[in-house]
């Protein structure tokens, strides 16, 4: 097994990382263009704690290397199952995410946790457990593993760049579509 | 937002997308969603979904890591019982 930590902070408050999350695989993020579509399987507030339970069905293009696709047999997407929690009381969103595809050779096991560092700073950390579970040759489970290991620092740093993006996009239309309602409410004053 | 994985589902899941979006933002994080306002819309984008992930031969997989995800429940929901014996829960 091999571990990928990450951890960071987002200039922004945690209202604003929670809302925007559920719009990071939008057009406004160019850099996590491996994920082609986000469907939502199910969704519900639990009526006992108050906390939004989300399933999301994420499906990537297949970006494995060459020798690794061919090894596990090649398809051209891969599929992810997400299931968020967002607690509004104590601020915390918990994202538990797991590989569908190839699921019986590799278990990719990953947890996102984003929390109020202050009311305009969040922090995001990350881990995730990378298992190669073909029986046997232990050299071949290790590369399978450093592969995953190294795909998934790629695709973490172009994530945290594509989520910038989006943030700051979020905070520029929620900005105007204020400023909108202002202008449109003094003009109603002013009639 | 981002597309569905079937494309005959985009214009259901944008209309869905938006309205959660919204009280998402406006309502939800602000202790006021109790009610879910979008629940119709999401009945028509998930009624779209699941003939999709059938024709596409997801389904199945889809719902064995379901089945693999309820066990993150009991630490993130605090499903765990944290009260009195005598409390109801």
């Amino acid at each position: 097994m091999k571990v990928f930590s990450n951890e960071c902070t987002f200039d922004y408050s945690w209202e604003e990382v929670s809302t925007a999350n559920w719009r990071k695989y939008c057009p406004w993020n160019d850099k996590s263009t491996h994920v082609i579509a986000v469907d939502i399987v199910s969704r519900q507030v639990d009526p006992a704690t108050g906390i939004l339970r989300t399933e999301r069905l994420i499906t990537c293009k297949q970006t494995a290397p060459k020798w690794l696709a061919a090894l596990m047999g090649g398809t051209e997407t891969s599929h992810v199952l997400e299931t968020s929690y967002v607690d509004p009381e104590s601020k915390k969103v918990t994202m538990v995410s797991s590989n569908m595809t190839w699921s019986n050779i590799l278990s990719v096991q990953e947890t996102v946790v984003y929390q109020p560092l202050s009311g305009t700073q969040t922090q995001f950390v990350q881990d995730a457990k990378i298992t190669a579970l073909c029986g046997g040759w232990q050299k071949l489970k290790n590369a399978v593993e450093e592969a995953t290991v190294t795909r998934f620092s790629e695709n973490a740093r172009k994530g945290k760049e594509g989520f910038e993006a989006v943030l700051e996009m979020s905070r520029r239309v929620f900005s105007e579509e204020k400023e909108k309602v202002q202008a449109q409410a003094q003009q109603k004053m002013v009639a | 937002m981002s597309a569905s994985l079937a494309p005959e589902c985009n214009e259901v899941k944008e209309r869905y997308d938006s309205c959660f979006l919204k009280w998402y933002s406006e309502k939800y994080l602000r202790g006021k969603g109790t009610e879910d306002e979008c629940a119709s819309l999401f009945k028509d984008y998930k009624k779209c979904l699941t003939v999709a992930l059938k024709e596409r031969g997801i389904d199945q997989m889809l719902s064995e890591a379901r089945a693999d995800h309820k066990e993150s429940d009991e630490i993130h929901m605090r499903r765990k019982c944290e009260c009195l014996p005598a409390a109801d829960c």
